[in-house]
């Protein structure tokens, strides 16, 4: 333990997500939104005309709706000025689509990657990488021996070109419509980059696959689609990672993930978000499993000013299972609002979910949470947990879970609990010669243990640093 | 929300009932006020997730139900003691107006939302219960009968320091048949001074055309106690919030719940809770079964507020489904703004255990007696809870007459 604290210690991580790069871009939108913006961002993606189509259906959807403000207990989203945004920003790099090589790439984007650590996982520990700069992936690779079988791991914008027909049936239609909230209709109208994984049947992608955004400039808005199709029998991990230096105007993050997990596939998405504390980070996630599928969520959400961000997984197939793990961590300024959705469509399903949030400075978490089920969904079952710790009496801890059972053979729970660090246990860390932070850092550890030992490790790593860093400053 | 829709809701009305019943200026005024509130006022929140709205409290059709100047109850109230004063609302004023408009609405704001409103404006029934300090008092009952389209009654408990009282109240339909539906409106206030303890039980078991509203809240001072039983048998659709704000340091609550639902009866039931002081502790407890195509709806909120240092804070709710379209929905909240707290929560939704039954079977007992064994015992802990045997004994009694 103690040696692997030390070596958390030296690294500075702090350092690796605040640095700022002058922004240099090749394109960037007109602040604010309308049909033109809308025309713009398509044609400069040279974009087929349904794509288009679909795009301004999502906007007109999105002027329609109105700002959810009625939600209890709610975070803040008064500041969210779409007029003030800059929706789209493409740097100047070369080649759509992504360079397959960092070196092809213009210094400063290459210099930011580094430093994030980037390249250095990919050639330890995954299959493929994708890094989006802004609103477009700059750099995609996925290992050959993955393409040989059939692997489809690529930029979002280029699958719309290269793969038309899976993309126009899957993008925004049946899992995640721009109706389905305000912010997934804004996504859908000026959506940019991602990434599109496609698994063919019987193929288990051994190695995860990374894609990594970053948002450099002051003010924008990034919009990244992620579409993952793993047919029958598949199996893959899917990494998300996500930063951005702090600026003085917010940003806004709406980010756009859907996954269809076909009949016994398994689906793994592992998110771990650090995005700089004037973010607003509101997301809309979805996965449709079918008979037998299984879905697995796992967020770590450290960063942002406000998160709002519901996973959710319909279990639509006969036996599909759903897991969600999810650890919130608000500090100062921060209202983390998150949690799972769950629908059991279908007899013999099963989800669970394992939620840890830590607030202190001010912070603000909430478990927001629903399961859903239907009538006829026999023998399913549902296990929620949450726990939450809190730091000081300036924090807010709330826990909102919703459940709504139309069927009687089922086995639902929901259990949750809040409580503060033990004084006992610390008084006994420090008899053992640990002094007063060491023992509250470690009793953090511990309590989102559970959680970070279903992450790989590269990110049970990250995240351990970045509660560290959350750690210090308010116990020094 | 208007009032024009109904007729007989106006001023004159009002007046009508305060004057045949000579009340105090005052308290005209406040139901006044109430109504014109009405023009503003909205129904109470329901929880809504998307596409699905919990409760259709529109569906209830106030121009239909409110007869303000017909309603009629029979009630008995005992005291069991002399020490405690236990009278209809409205003859309690002459003697302890001073104490009723020291409390009336203390506790309760009559404008807290349209249905409220709308109590305090036309309530012609209710009890006042008051405990002079010291005094111990145990089997206060109130046993009311409801014999008009619509009743409102408005109950408040005054309970001096270190004083200490049971009220058990019961609201059933009387024998005078009404053909349509009717409307039940129920508030209670109790308002526990210092080191008081106050508990309040409460069966409500009408026929089911009836729509039942019922908001009780309580407010502790230092080291007082309130505990509410609320039993629900009754009603097509009732909707019964319990609150108790724990203002005083080193006070309590406990919040037991029972329902039981047939055919397609509603049940909305909220239990909240706000620690407002210090060494404040809370227990909710709500369990309920549902039968047929019943439905019940159940919100538990625990709001830990800065200055409630120390608090202890606990919830459990659990259903059991008997019908395959029976339908259940749940949400136990926790707001926590101190972090000394510890606090927690659960919810189950089930059916019976097919293990225990399986057992049961074993023994020779045939399924229906060995389930319904299995539901009697499902209510043991709530029941349990219940300090008063009478009490204790109407609610098991109601239990095992739905289960027939």
């Amino acid at each position: 333990m103690s040696s692997q604290q030390d070596d958390l210690k030296e690294t500075d991580t702090e350092a690796r997500f605040e640095f700022k790069k002058e922004e240099n871009s090749a394109f960037k939108s007109e602040k604010g939104l309308t049909e033109e913006t809308v025309r713009v961002i398509s044609e400069d993606k040279d974009e087929p005309e349904w794509m288009l189509e679909r795009r301004l259906r999502a906007l007109k959807q999105f002027q329609k709706m109105p700002m959810p403000t009625d939600w209890p207990g709610q975070p803040d989203l008064s500041e969210v000025d779409i007029d003030e945004i800059v929706p789209y920003i493409r740097p100047d790099i070369d080649k759509r689509g992504g360079a397959d090589s960092w070196e092809d790439l213009p210094e400063e984007i290459q210099d930011t990657f580094d430093k994030l650590g980037i390249p250095e996982a990919e050639k330890n520990a995954l299959s493929g990488v994708g890094a989006q700069y802004e609103s477009e992936i700059v750099y995609q690779n996925m290992q050959e021996q993955w393409e040989e079988k059939g692997v489809i791991f690529c930029d979002m914008d280029k699958a719309v070109q290269e793969h038309e027909e899976i993309v126009r049936e899957h993008f925004m239609t049946k899992c995640v419509p721009p109706s389905d909230n305000k912010f997934a209709a804004l996504h859908g109208a000026i959506w940019s980059g991602g990434s599109f994984v496609y698994v063919p049947e019987n193929t288990t992608v051994e190695m995860p696959v990374q894609a990594y955004f970053r948002m450099n400039s002051e003010g924008m808005g990034q919009f990244e689609h992620t579409l993952i199709i793993a047919e029958e029998g598949s199996e893959v991990h899917y990494i998300e990672g996500c930063s951005a230096p702090k600026y003085s105007a917010f940003n806004l993050h709406s980010g756009g993930v859907e996954v269809f997990v076909g009949e016994d596939a398994h689906v793994q998405y592992s998110t771990v978000q650090n995005w700089s504390k004037n973010t607003y980070n509101l997301n809309t996630k979805r996965a449709i499993a079918e008979k037998g599928g299984r879905m697995e969520w796992i967020s770590g959400s450290m960063g942002s000013k406000a998160t709002m961000l519901y996973p959710s997984t319909i279990l639509k197939g006969r036996g599909a299972s759903d897991n969600h793990i999810t650890i919130a961590f608000a500090g100062e300024g921060q209202d983390i609002d998150t949690g799972a959705k769950v629908y059991h469509n279908a007899p013999d399903t099963k989800s669970t979910v394992e939620s840890k949030s830590i607030a202190k400075d001010g912070g603000r978490t909430n478990y927001r949470g629903l399961v859903h089920i239907a009538d006829g969904a026999e023998n399913s079952s549902t296990a929620v947990e949450c726990d939450a710790l809190m730091f000081d009496n300036e924090s807010t801890s709330d826990t909102m879970p919703y459940m709504e059972i139309n069927e009687s053979k089922v086995d639902v729970a929901h259990e949750a609990t809040v409580g503060k660090i033990g004084d006992e246990d610390i008084f006994y860390l420090q008899s053992r010669g640990l002094d007063d932070d060491d023992a509250k850092q470690m009793i953090v550890s511990g309590f989102i243990e559970p959680i970070t030992e279903e992450l790989p490790i590269e990110y049970a790593v990250e995240l351990n640093r970045l509660v560290e860093l959350e750690m210090e400053g308010s116990l020094g | 929300m208007s009032t024009q829709a109904i007729e007989s809701l106006s001023e004159d009305t009002v007046r009508r009932i305060a004057e045949e019943r000579d009340e105090p200026e005052w308290l005209l005024e406040t139901r006044l006020n109430a109504l014109s509130a009405l023009e503003t006022a909205e129904l109470p929140d329901v929880i809504q997730t998307p596409g699905r709205r919990w409760t259709d409290l529109g569906a209830l059709d106030f121009e239909a139900l409110v007869d303000p100047l017909n309603q009629s109850d029979a009630t008995e109230r005992s005291a069991g003691d002399d020490e405690v004063v236990v009278l209809p609302f409205t003859e309690a004023l002459d003697e302890y107006g001073d104490v009723i408009e020291a409390n009336f609405g203390s506790v309760l704001d009559p404008e807290h939302n349209y249905l409220t409103a709308l109590s305090v404006a036309l309530f012609t029934t209710g009890t006042f219960v008051y405990v002079p300090e010291g005094v111990d008092v145990e089997d206060v009952t109130v046993r009311a009968e409801m014999n008009s389209r619509s009743l409102f009654s408005q109950t408040l408990v005054v309970a001096e320091e270190s004083s200490s009282v049971t009220i058990l109240e019961s609201i059933e339909t009387g024998d005078d048949e009404v053909a349509d539906d009717r409307y039940f409106s129920n508030l209670v206030e109790v308002v526990a001074g210092e080191n008081a303890n106050v508990q309040f039980g409460s069966l409500q078991n009408l026929d089911d055309d009836a729509y039942t509203y019922s908001l009780k809240r309580g407010v502790t001072d230092t080291y007082a106690t309130v505990d509410w039983i609320e039993s629900n048998f009754g009603s097509k659709l009732t909707r019964s919030d319990i609150e108790t704000e724990l203002n005083g340091d080193g006070s309590e609550s406990q919040i037991v719940g029972t329902f039981f639902g047939t055919d397609d009866q509603h049940f909305d039931i909220n239990a909240r809770v706000w620690h407002q002081a210090e060494q404040t502790t809370a227990d909710l407890v709500t369990r309920g079964v549902l039968d047929d195509v019943a439905r019940s709806v159940y919100e538990g909120v625990q709001d830990v507020g800065e200055d409630a240092w120390n608090t202890s804070s606990y919830q459990r709710e659990n259903t059991l489904m008997l019908s395959d379209d029976a339908e259940a929905d749940a949400s136990p909240k926790l707001i926590i703004h101190n972090h000394d707290t510890e606090a927690s929560h659960s919810a189950t939704v089930g059916q019976v255990d097919a293990e225990d039954l399986f057992y049961l079977e074993s023994r020779s007992i045939d399924s229906r007696t060995a389930r319904n064994m299995l539901v009697e015992g499902f209510f043991v802990p709530v029941l349990e809870e219940i300090a008063v045997d009478e009490f204790r004994d109407d609610v098991e009694e109601l239990v095992i007459e739905r289960l027939q």
